[in-house]
C-alpha cells in the first residue's frame, strides 16, 4: 500500500482477527475506508459486523491485526481515547441515558469538548451555554418538541433520533453507525437516511445496515462480511451481482 | 537460603504445616464461594456463618444427650458428623436460597451481596447470643489421634487426614464441574438458562441444588475445622474477608484458580509468620492488591466482559425531596433545635453518621459502585485526627482536616486500585483492601490496639470556642455536616456528576462519547473518602476516642444499611437511614447481644421489601399520585402516546 493511497483513507484495518475463546468473529479481515465516503459493511446476523465496530472504537481488543486512524497507529488505545480524536459510534441497541431528559442526552456530547466536565464544583447551570447548540441539533432531528421529557419515554424511533443527535453533536471525523435504520417505520428510516446523507458532507461515515435500500441510496462503497471474513468489496451495483453475496444473503439471514 | 539460618526447622515446617492446613480450608470455602458466584452471580457472604453452622453441627451431635436429656439420644461422633453435617448445613442453604436468596437472582449484584451480609449477621448474632465470644472445644476423633514423626518433625495424624481428604473434595468437585457432563449443564444453565429449560431441566431446581451443594462444603468445612480450631460465633466472620480475598486472587471465573490459590496463600501466609509474623494478617490482602495491579483478572481468571455499573438510584430528578437549597435550610433550622430535643451527643453522633453515609451514597448511588469498605476512610481519618489533636496538639479544626488528608490519600490509592473492577468485585475489593487497615491498626503502636486511641481533647475551635461545651460541641459538628451535604449536593449537580450520572446510566455510551470513565469513577470515590473522613475525624474529636470499631467491617455494612434503609442515589435517604438506624440502635441497646441480628433483619427486611428505601418509595408515592392528578386534568385521556410509536413495527 503506496503512502498516497492510505492519506486517502481515514481508517485502515490490517489483518483484524477477534477471537472468543477460540472462535474467530472477525477473521484476517483488511478494511479501509475512504475519506469523505460512506462505506456501509453488511452481511447476515453474526457476521462480525458489531464486532468490527467493537474493534475499530477499541471496545474490544483485537486478537491480532493493526488499525490506523489517519495514519497513526490506534491498535493499543484505551476506547474513550479513540473517541477524543474523533471516532464516535452508535450502538446497535440504541444507546441513551434513558433517565435523563432529552436535552440533558445531547449536553452529555457538548459537556466533554468545553472541558469543565471534571468541574465537581461548579453548578450545572454553567452548562447552559450549549442550550442553542442542543436545540439546533434536536432540530434537526425532530425531537425538539421533546426537549425536556426523560428520553426512556421516548418511542423506540425516537430514541434512535436522539442517540443520532447526541453522536453527531460531537462532529465526529468519523463516524460508526450499527443499523441506525433497524426497527424504523418507513418515515423515520427516510429521515434517519436524509440525514446521513445530508451530515456526510465534511465527513466519513462508516455504518452496518440491513436495510439494502439504504445501502444503495447512500453507500459509496460495500464491504460485505460473512463468517467474520470479507466476502466481497465495491459499489453496490457489483456487490449485488455477486453470486456469493446472493448466496449468503438468502443462505445465512431470515430478511 | 540464606535467610533459614537462624530459623529452627521445626518453627519453620510447624508453621508451613499450619499454613498448609488453613490453604486447604482457604480452598474448600472459595470453592464454594466461586461456584455459587459462578453458578448464581451471588456473593455469598454468609458463607462464613454457614462454615460456621458446620462446626456447631459437628459439636451438637457429640453433645445430643446433653442438649435433649431424657430422649436417650446417643452421642453422634466426628465421623457421624462428617456425613451428617455437611447434608444438614446443605439443606438450610437449600432452605435459604428458597426463601431469600432465589429473589435477587434477577437483581444487581449488590442484593445479593447485602442479603447474604444480613443472613450472616442473623446467624452469628443468634450464636453470640447463645455462646458468647467463649470458643467450644471439640477433640479429635479417637481413630485420628497420635501422629507420625518424620525426624524433622512431628506431623499429627489429625492434620495429615484434613489435608488429603480436603484436596479429595475439591478435586472431584473441579472434575465434577469442568469434565463432567452434570457440570456442562450446570455451566450452560447459568450463561442460558432459557436453552437449558428447553431441554427439560428444572433450573430453579438445579440452582437450588448448586447453593446448597456450595454451603455443604462450608458445612463439610466447618466439621473438619473444629477439632483445629475453636468452635465459635466467631470463626466464619473472621474467614470469609480473607476468603473473598483468595477468590479475587485466583479469578472469580475459575475453579481451580480457586483452590489452587487457597493453598498456596496458606503456604504463603505461614511462611509469612516464620519471617516476618507482624505481616501474617495482612499477608494475603496486600498479595491481593498487587495481583489487582498486574492481573487485573486475578491469577486465573479470564478476561472479564464488560459490566455495567449498578443503576439503583431511586431519586426521580425534578422532585422537591432533591431540592438541595431548600433542604439545607430545613435541615439548618431543624438542626439548630434538635440539640433542644434530644441530648447533643446523641444528635452529634446521627451528624457524624448522616454525613458518612451520605458520602458513601455519592459512589454507591451516584456512580453505582458498591464500595463496601468505607470504614477505612471513616476510621483512618478518626485515628489521625484523634493521633494529632491528643499528641500532636493540633488545634481540633487542623486535627480533623489531617484526617480528612489521611482519608482522601487512603481513598486515592484504594480507588486506583479497585477502580478497574466492578460489581461484586468492587465490593470484595474494597472490603480486603480496608481489612489491610484494619489489621494494621490493631498492630501498630500509635493505635493502641484494642484500646485505640482515648481520651481525645476536645480543645478550642479556632483558639476561642470551647468545645467541651456540649453546645458548641454541637454547632460545630452541625457546621460540618452542612458545609459536607452542600459539598455533596454541589458534586452531584456539577458538570462532573452529570458525567457521574451519564457513566451510572450508560457506561459505554459515555466512554463512546470520549470519556474516561475510570478516572470519573476515581475522583469520585477519592472525593467520597475524603467525606467519609471528615465524618470519622468529627466524631473521634466528638466523642474523643477513635477505636477499631470504627475500622472494623460492620462500620462499612452500616454505611451500606443506612444508605439502603434510606434510599440509594437520594439526596435525603442516607440521612434519614442515619436517623432510623442511630435511632434504632439506641432504642435496642437494651437487647444486648439481640442488636445485631435485628441489624441484620434490617438487612434482609429491606432489600425483599423496601429496595428503594424510605426516601425512594416516598418519591413512588409522590409520582404515582402526580401521574394520577396529570390524568383526571387530561380530562380521562390515557396519557398520550407520542405521535409516531406505531413507526417502531
Ligand atoms: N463478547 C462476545 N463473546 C463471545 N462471542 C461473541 C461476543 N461478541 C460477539 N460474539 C460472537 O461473534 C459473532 C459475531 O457477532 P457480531 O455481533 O459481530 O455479529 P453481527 O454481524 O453484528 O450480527 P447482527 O447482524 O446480528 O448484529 C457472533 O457469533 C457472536 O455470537
Ligand atoms: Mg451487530
Amino acid at each position: 500500500m503506496n503512502t498516497a493511497q492510505s492519506e486517502d483513507n481515514i481508517i485502515v484495518a490490517n489483518a483484524l482477527t477477534k477471537r472468543f475463546h477460540g472462535f474467530a468473529a472477525v477473521s484476517d479481515v483488511d478494511l479501509s475506508v475512504r475519506r469523505h465516503s460512506i462505506h456501509a459493511l453488511i452481511g447476515p446476523n453474526g457476521a462480525g459486523k458489531t464486532t468490527m465496530f467493537n474493534l475499530i472504537t477499541k471496545f474490544l481488543s483485537p486478537t491480532e491485526g493493526r488499525i490506523l486512524f489517519n495514519g497513526r497507529d490506534i491498535t493499543t488505545e484505551p476506547p474513550a481515547r479513540v473517541a477524543r480524536r474523533g471516532i464516535v459510534r452508535s450502538f446497535q441497541i440504541s444507546a441513551i441515558y434513558p433517565r435523563m431528559s432529552v436535552a440533558d442526552n445531547v449536553r452529555m456530547a457538548l459537556q466533554r469538548p468545553i472541558g469543565s466536565s471534571f468541574h465537581f464544583w461548579k453548578s450545572v447551570k454553567s452548562l447552559s451555554v450549549l442550550d442553542d447548540r442542543i436545540d439546533e441539533l434536536l432540530d434537526a432531528v425532530g425531537l425538539l418538541a421533546s426537549r425536556d421529557q426523560a428520553a426512556a419515554g421516548l418511542p423506540y424511533g425516537r430514541k434512535r433520533a436522539l442517540e443520532f443527535a447526541t453522536t453527531l453533536a460531537l462532529e465526529p471525523e468519523l463516524m460508526l453507525l450499527d443499523e441506525p435504520t433497524s426497527g424504523l417505520g418507513h418515515e423515520d428510516v427516510d429521515r434517519i437516511a436524509d440525514l446521513i446523507k445530508q451530515v456526510s458532507a465534511d465527513r466519513t461515515i462508516l455504518m452496518v445496515e440491513h436495510n439494502l435500500s439504504v445501502v444503495a441510496k447512500l453507500a459509496d462503497a460495500i464491504t460485505v462480511l460473512a463468517r467474520g471474513k470479507v466476502l466481497a468489496e465495491g459499489s453496490y451495483s457489483e456487490i449485488s451481482e455477486n453470486p456469493e453475496v446472493v448466496e449468503a444473503y438468502i443462505g445465512g439471514s431470515d430478511d | 537460603m540464606f535467610e533459614l539460618i537462624g530459623i529452627s526447622p521445626v518453627l519453620l515446617f510447624g508453621q508451613l504445616l499450619i499454613g498448609l492446613i488453613n490453604g486447604v480450608f482457604y480452598s474448600m470455602m472459595s470453592l464454594g464461594v466461586a461456584i455459587i458466584f459462578g453458578m448464581l452471580r451471588i456473593g455469598n457472604f454468609v458463607h462464613g456463618a454457614q462454615y460456621m453452622l458446620g462446626a456447631f453441627g459437628a459439636w451438637y451431635l457429640l453433645h445430643l444427650p446433653d442438649i435433649f436429656p431424657g430422649l436417650g439420644l446417643p452421642s453422634l461422633g466426628y465421623w457421624w458428623a462428617l456425613v451428617l453435617v455437611p447434608f444438614g448445613v446443605g439443606l438450610i442453604g437449600a432452605l435459604m436460597e428458597r426463601l431469600f436468596i432465589r429473589k435477587v437472582y434477577d437483581l444487581e449484584h449488590a442484593y445479593g451481596l447485602l442479603l447474604t451480609v444480613g443472613l450472616a449477621m442473623m446467624i452469628e448474632g443468634i450464636f453470640n447470643v447463645g455462646y458468647g465470644a467463649a470458643g467450644q472445644q471439640y477433640s479429635v476423633p479417637e481413630s485420628l489421634r497420635g501422629g507420625i514423626n518424620l525426624g524433622f518433625m512431628f506431623m499429627p495424624l489429625y492434620r495429615v487426614w484434613v489435608i488429603v481428604f480436603a484436596l479429595l473434595v475439591c478435586f472431584a468437585t473441579w472434575y465434577v464441574i469442568e469434565r463432567t457432563k452434570l457440570g456442562s449443564y450446570l455451566r450452560a444453565a447459568t450463561e442460558n438458562p432459557d436453552m437449558v429449560r428447553a431441554f427439560g431441566i428444572n433450573v430453579p431446581r438445579m440452582l437450588m441444588l448448586t447453593y446448597a451443594f456450595g454451603v455443604g462444603l462450608a458445612g463439610l468445612a466447618g466439621v473438619m475445622a473444629a477439632p483445629i480450631y475453636q468452635v465459635s460465633p466467631q470463626m466464619g466472620q473472621s474467614i470469609i474477608i480473607t476468603i473473598f480475598a483468595v477468590v479475587v486472587i485466583g479469578g472469580m471465573g475459575s475453579i481451580f484458580g480457586a483452590i489452587v490459590t487457597g493453598l498456596m496463600l496458606g503456604l504463603i501466609e505461614g511462611l509469612t509468620k516464620v519471617f516476618y509474623p507482624e505481616g501474617s494478617t495482612t499477608v494475603i490482602f496486600i498479595i491481593m492488591a498487587i495481583v489487582l495491579v498486574f492481573r487485573p483478572a486475578g491469577l486465573f481468571g479470564k478476561e472479564t466482559s464488560a459490566h455495567h455499573p449498578s443503576d439503583i438510584a431511586a431519586a426521580r430528578p425534578g422532585s422537591f425531596l432533591e431540592n438541595g437549597r431548600l433542604w439545607l435550610i430545613v435541615m439548618a433550622v431543624g438542626g439548630s433545635i434538635l440539640p433542644f430535643l434530644v441530648y447533643p451527643v446523641f444528635a452529634m453522633k446521627m451528624l457524624c453518621l448522616a454525613l458518612f453515609a451520605s458520602a458513601y451514597n455519592l459512589v454507591f448511588g451516584y456512580v453505582g459502585l458498591l464500595a463496601f469498605g468505607h470504614a477505612a476512610f471513616y476510621g483512618s481519618s478518626a485515628y489521625v485526627a484523634a493521633h494529632t489533636a491528643s499528641i500532636w496538639g493540633f488545634p481540633t479544626e487542623v486535627a480533623i482536616l489531617s484526617g480528612v488528608a489521611a482519608a482522601t490519600a487512603l481513598g486515592a490509592l484504594f480507588g486506583w486500585l479497585a477502580i478497574r473492577r466492578q460489581g461484586l468485585y468492587f465490593a470484595m475489593i474494597t472490603l480486603a483492601l480496608a481489612q489491610i487497615v484494619y489489621f494494621y491498626a490493631i498492630q501498630a503502636p500509635w493505635t493502641h490496639g484494642e484500646d485505640g486511641i482515648q481520651s481525645v481533647p476536645r480543645g478550642y475551635l479556632f483558639g476561642v470556642i470551647d468545645l467541651n461545651e456540649p453546645l458548641n460541641m454541637y454547632f460545630f459538628v452541625l457546621a460540618i455536616f452542612l458545609c459536607g451535604f452542600a459539598l455533596i449536593y454541589r458534586i452531584v449537580r456539577s458538570p462532573f456528576g452529570q458525567v457521574l450520572k451519564s457513566i451510572r446510566e450508560n457506561e459505554p455510551r459515555s466512554i463512546s462519547l470520549g470519556y474516561s470513565t475510570d478516572r470519573f469513577k476515581l475522583i469520585a470515590f477519592t472525593l467520597s473518602a475524603g467525606l467519609a473522613g471528615l465524618a470519622g475525624g468529627t466524631k473521634a474529636i466528638v466523642f474523643q476516642i477513635a477505636s477499631l470499631a470504627d475500622l472494623y467491617f460492620m462500620t462499612s455494612a452500616d454505611a451500606l444499611l443506612m444508605t439502603l434503609i434510606g434510599g440509594v442515589g437520594t439526596l435525603l435517604g442516607p440521612i434519614v437511614g442515619a436517623i432510623v438506624v442511630v435511632t434504632m440502635q439506641k432504642e435496642l441497646a437494651t437487647l444486648g447481644s439481640w442488636v445485631i441480628v435485628v441489624q441484620g433483619s434490617a438487612f434482609v427486611l429491606c432489600v425483599l421489601f423496601l429496595r428503594k428505601g424510605i426516601v425512594g418509595t416516598l418519591e413512588d408515592f409522590l409520582s404515582r399520585r402526580e401521574e394520577r392528578k396529570r390524568i383526571a386534568a387530561d380530562g380521562g385521556k390515557a396519557s398520550a402516546p407520542a405521535l409516531d410509536s406505531e413507526a417502531a413495527s
